[in-house]
């Protein structure tokens, strides 16, 4: 399954270095969008808004966003990175190399992981600037900011493998992931909508991200911890796997 | 990655391969073996199978039925040493683009499991080979034609390979390059490597290759040495468009 460990660090290698070499694109503009968003929705609006609970509305939102920024980026890596290794036809640089599937899958994986912990911790650093950083449980912090960006890495392999054009790279983020984000609870809480769509939110995955999220950086539960580790444990084996069976039946980048 | 070969084992050894893209036949139970040590051509027009069969021994394409064996492991199960053991130029570029020369070389040779002082080492060497010290920091895309071709070559080449398969190695490459290339391959031939030429220039095949094998429409249909395409003073191109355009009409 995995055996050549140097294969494996080389294309981390060359992931990271894909990474910082466009630094503006991959880390300032998030970094400038999530600081536009800490301090509208947090400082300057949210001075307005009064939360039960003994935190400020700052304090609440930062999880989300950061849970948002987790997601974009680390699926944004992977899914441009596969897409593009397949339209230069580079791709085939990784087919005759002795390289197992799982190491061509963990490699791009890491590198998606990478990227949305380095765009994370900028964001961590503006929120310390903005004396809304804290952390409740460190372990389930580091949890769900590792498995969601694996996740989302491996949705972007995905969807690397299956666009046809660089439009269509976007395609699950514009229509799937930010509605869905936005209705998962990053800027507000859910007790806050409609009784009704409070039911279909909970059967929103995304929710439970933020809503973990939220739980391990300042305490507040809207969700079932146990029930939000076991989904994201079961999407993240789910996916390995799927991406797996795409890799073994050469979709996208085997004829 | 453990590997042993005895010198006996075939090179390559391809067993009734055939590939089929949907209902397109590319390649029609071919069988081929190539010795170790051989300097092999492998013509055929455009269409004829050749890449095919090539994407199916390096594993960029899937092999629809049959088996290919390289130094006795098969490409599918035994994957890892079988394509250890082959360095492949094929016929379009497929490289990053912005990536520079060095860089490209030490990725690939990563990729083989060569160790970081071992790369270093082997892709200086590689980049004195070609001339391409100068360009070791300009990306893909700012290099010539021919510059392109020599990355691609010194790619295929970077983890020293026991066996080379080079499809269309000298198209676009200026006169000086490609006389530099014959030597250096010459030379890696008797050094004991395993040549597998692609190219639609026969003098070039004449000139290097000891046998010669023609597919035509996915089946092998000559494959002697280059002695016997020769004899009597006939030219190689000659026998070549004889057999193919025979069948063609």
């Amino acid at each position: 399954m995995l055996s050549n460990w140097i294969g494996l660090g080389m294309m981390v290698r060359r992931e990271i270095e894909r990474m910082n070499s466009a630094v503006i694109q991959t880390l300032v503009t998030p970094w400038i969008s999530a600081l536009l968003y800490i301090f509208i929705f947090g400082r300057v609006v949210g001075s307005q808004i009064t939360i039960p609970g003994d935190y400020t509305y700052i304090d609440f939102v930062l999880p989300g966003i950061l849970m948002m920024n987790l997601i974009s980026s680390s699926f944004a890596h992977t899914s441009f990175s596969v897409y593009f290794a397949r339209f230069t036809k580079n791709v085939e640089e990784l087919l005759v190399a002795p390289l197992s599937y799982w190491e061509i899958i963990f490699s791009y994986t890491i590198g998606g992981i990478i990227r949305g912990l380095a765009v994370g911790a900028g964001i961590y650093v503006i929120a310390i600037l903005f004396s809304a950083a804290t952390i409740n449980h460190l372990g389930l912090f580091l949890f769900y900011s590792i498995a969601v960006s694996a996740i989302f890495s491996l949705a972007g392999i995905v969807v690397g493998l299956w666009a046809k054009s660089f439009e269509q790279l976007s395609v699950l983020s514009v229509f799937l992931f930010t509605p869905l984000t936005f209705l998962g609870g990053v800027f507000n809480s859910i007790d806050l909508f409609p009784e009704q769509l409070q039911q279909l939110i909970r059967l929103n995955p995304f929710f439970y991200f933020i809503s973990g999220i939220r739980y391990s950086m300042i305490g507040v539960q809207e969700s079932n911890q146990f029930g939000g580790v076991v989904l994201i444990l079961i999407l993240l084996i789910g996916f390995g796997f799927f991406v797996r069976s795409l890799f073994q039946r050469g979709y996208g980048i085997r004829v | 990655m453990k590997e042993t070969t005895q010198k006996s084992v075939p090179a390559l050894e391809i067993t009734d391969l055939t590939k089929r893209y949907e209902k397109a036949t590319a390649v029609d139970k071919l069988t081929l073996t190539v010795q170790q040590g051989e300097f092999f051509g492998f013509l055929g027009p455009n269409g004829a199978g050749k890449s095919s069969t090539i994407h199916c021994i390096t594993g960029i394409a899937k092999i629809t039925s049959g088996s290919i064996r390289v130094f006795g492991y098969d490409v599918e199960t035994n994957y890892r040493i079988a394509r250890a053991q082959i360095g492949l130029a094929p016929q379009e570029f497929n490289m990053d683009i912005f990536a520079p020369t060095w860089k490209i070389l030490d990725y690939v040779a990563g990729y083989y499991g060569m160790p970081s002082e071992e790369r270093k080492i082997r892709i200086d060497e590689l980049l004195e080979r070609f001339e391409l010290k100068k360009h070791r920091d300009k990306q893909f895309r700012e290099l010539s034609g021919g510059l392109k071709r020599r990355v691609m070559l010194a790619r295929a080449m970077v983890h020293n390979p026991k066996l080379l398969i080079l499809d269309e190695p000298t198209a676009g490459v200026d006169v000086e390059l490609r006389h530099e290339l014959w030597n250096y391959l010459r030379e890696l031939n008797k050094e004991g490597k395993t040549i597998i030429l692609t190219s639609h220039y026969l003098e070039e095949v004449e000139l290097l290759c000891e046998r010669v094998a023609i597919i035509n429409q996915g089946t092998i249909v000559a494959d002697q040495s280059m002695a016997a395409y020769t004899k009597g003073g006939k030219r190689l191109e000659e026998t070549y468009l004889k057999l193919t355009k025979g069948l063609h009409a």
